[in-house]
């Protein structure tokens, strides 16, 4: 019980990234806690809170979670019911009521230099088109995009562009998404050992891997080297995108191809 | 071309949700008949039906789901929101005050000019909206649950099927269970779909737009609701503004979700639903003006809607939703001593129980 309450500390003390911006929600709740006197603030805005923190904490309410066949690692979404932002807004201007003006610019640089502006994080950059997608990931889905509405193709892709091609087409499939990449999930597939189990690709097993996957494209990036050029193995070069190679295996899109004339004939 | 998108879109986002919202309008108090509370009320009530027509949807049909999902819900969001622009402008005819714009609403005198301070901090707080929706519009935020959340909109609209590819590779997969009551990415592949917008563009580049300002609109009826004197308004405006461009202290922060992840069902959850179960809770208990009639059936039902409603952006808000509702509701039924809010409170999650069922149902295998 002690070690799933630390658990729990330990989860808190993530969600807080142990930032002086909670100190901020604290004092605002400790304020009002002493001074409010609007039983509706009271009760919603200091004793609820309250009582949510020590729910969260308490180990019971943990194995409840996951006995309840809830993910385990979104148990600090609980913290979510306690409205920080409200506590300290709701506390500010409690606090500063009678002198608006200063209350206004001190809450301000307060939350400004307590907490972590959002636009300076590393994951958010300029956006280069109304997708919110790498250019260079449109133009590889446009060129080896199947004809037909219904086609589809399959394309081995680099781990920095896995997560937006599919966001971008649902007609290319891969052999391989985010599960390889997530650290998470232990899955196994023979197409990911091959392209990126190692520093240098060994074409002969890339070549197998796909060609069991029937995958009719492979994109390396920039600075994945193989240790046989790609087009003595067999592939050939369609084309090179921001410096992305892109090849098609002839075997496997003349097999595809076959399918397709079969299933087209059927019909 | 891009004009009837774009007036798609308005239509689509603002004026059904609007006037869905207007429904509820006799239920509410006077301060309360306007267009914020219209489309909070609006979008709520939208989520809500998404989830009543689209569960058996998502369920039944293995084929052109959306396609489906479309030809029956759309009919029925714009009969709603009909209906309810229909009825407001016959009950404003017939002496209803709203707070709407002409001519829904009554030409009003011009309002007493603002103080010039209060007009500073509001025009402050604009400038922190400015940014943040300017920021949403013109800088792209990577996250991972993007291949799975954008992927399953992308393939809804390009290949038809609800939650039956497997969003990372494209392969035919069974019913994926623990995601599929959760339609925020089928409501943006629908609503792309109705304008022409592909299910990328709308969410990264377009939701934003709307549902920063949305979120922004319960708050500002929470202000509302705790600020007696209204010119403290502002300042908790700007207060807030602020603090969700600094919360980010975390990845786990609704603060960090709702300026990077805007347009995913969880961010909805934690920005949206969650601040609107604390504003109905504040209104259900604010003090009545003397001569004035205590109205409180409208908002249990907006929380037994919204209680649903919270299913569509993820299958743990509806859990957080009841559990914040159980918890005030217990707070409020000590503090008032009346254990009926507590009986109002359980009739209100029935719908989210149900919703919880049907996730128990489908994830242990008993039906899907």
């Amino acid at each position: 019980m002690f070690g799933i309450f630390m658990e729990s500390l330990v989860i808190f003390k993530l969600y807080t990234g142990l930032k002086l911006l909670m100190l901020l929600t604290a004092a605002a709740l400790i304020y009002l806690l002493i001074t409010e006197k609007d039983k509706r603030v009271r009760y919603f805005l200091v004793y609820a809170p309250l009582i949510l923190i020590v729910l969260f904490l308490c180990p019971l309410s943990r194995k409840v979670f996951v006995a309840a066949g809830l993910d385990g690692e979104t148990y600090y979404r609980i913290l979510w019911l306690i409205p920080m932002g409200l506590i300290t807004a709701t506390g500010a201007c409690r606090a500063f009521a009678k002198h608006m003006r200063i209350g206004l610019a001190v809450s301000m640089v307060l939350i400004s230099l307590c907490g972590s502006l959002v636009y300076r994080s590393s994951y958010i950059s300029k956006a280069e088109n109304l997708y919110h997608i790498p250019d260079t990931v449109i133009k590889i889905c446009d060129l080896i995009e199947p004809e037909e509405e219904d086609g589809r193709v399959s394309a081995v892709m680099p781990t920095e562009l896995i997560h937006f091609v599919r966001q971008y087409s649902a007609r290319i499939n891969m052999p391989y998404g985010r599960e390889m990449i997530a650290s998470q999930w232990d899955y196994y597939n023979a197409v990911y050992e091959a392209m990126e189990g190692s520093e240098v690709v060994c074409m002969e097993d890339l070549i197998e891997a796909i060609r069991a996957d029937y995958c009719q494209y492979v994109v390396f990036s920039p600075s994945k080297e193989t240790d046989k050029d790609p087009e003595t193995c067999g592939l050939s070069l369609v084309a090179v995108i921001d410096d992305y190679r892109i090849y098609e295996d002839p075997v496997t899109a003349r097999e595809v191809e076959s399918w397709q004339k079969y299933y087209e004939d059927e019909n | 071309m891009i004009v009837l998108r774009i007036l798609g879109l308005l239509f689509l986002l603002l004026l059904v949700p609007a006037g869905m919202g207007m429904l509820f309008f006799p239920l509410f108090k006077k301060e309360h008949r306007d267009l914020q509370t219209a489309l909070i009320a609006g979008y709520i009530l939208m989520f809500a039906l998404l989830e009543v027509i689209g569960i058996p949807v998502v369920l039944l049909a293995v084929y052109r789901g959306l396609t489906i999902l479309t030809m029956i819900l759309s009919p029925v969001l714009v009969a709603f929101a009909s209906a309810g622009i229909f009825l407001t402008f016959h009950r404003v005819s017939k002496g209803m005050a709203v707070s709407l714009p002409y001519p829904i609403g009554k030409r009003k005198p011009a309002p007493a000019k603002w103080k010039v301070e209060q007009a500073v901090i509001w025009g402050i707080f604009f400038l922190l909206l400015g940014i943040q929706l300017y920021m949403a519009f013109t800088r792209a935020s990577f996250d991972g649950d993007d291949a799975y959340y954008g992927a399953q909109a992308v393939i809804a609209q390009q290949v038809d099927t609800l939650y039956r590819v497997n969003p990372y590779t494209g392969r035919s997969a069974p019913l994926d269970v623990r995601h599929c009551l959760a339609l925020f990415p089928i409501w943006e592949a629908m609503i792309g779909k109705l304008c022409g917008i592909h299910a990328t563009i709308l969410s990264h580049s377009i939701l934003p737009l709307i549902l920063i300002p949305l979120t922004y609109m319960v708050y500002e009826k929470i202000g509302r609701s705790i600020f007696r004197k209204k010119e403290r308004l502002p300042m908790f405006m700007v207060l807030m503004a602020l603090w969700q461009m600094f919360g980010n202290v975390s990845i786990y922060t609704t603060e960090t979700f709702f300026l990077t992840r805007t347009w995913q069902g969880k961010s909805f959850a934690g920005n949206f639903v969650l601040p609107a179960v604390l504003w109905i809770f504040l209104e259900l208990f604010k003090p009545v003006q003397r001569g004035e009639k205590r109205k409180q059936t409208g908002y249990w039902i907006l929380l037994a809607l919204l209680n649903l409603a919270g299913g569509a952006s993820s299958s743990l808000a509806v859990l957080l939703s009841c559990l914040m509702s159980a918890v005030l509701s217990l707070i409020a039924a000590v503090w008032k001593r009346k254990p009926w809010i507590l009986v109002k409170t359980a009739l209100s999650c029935i719908p989210g129980g149900i919703y919880v069922l049907f996730y128990l149902l489908l994830t242990h295998g008993i039906i899907g």
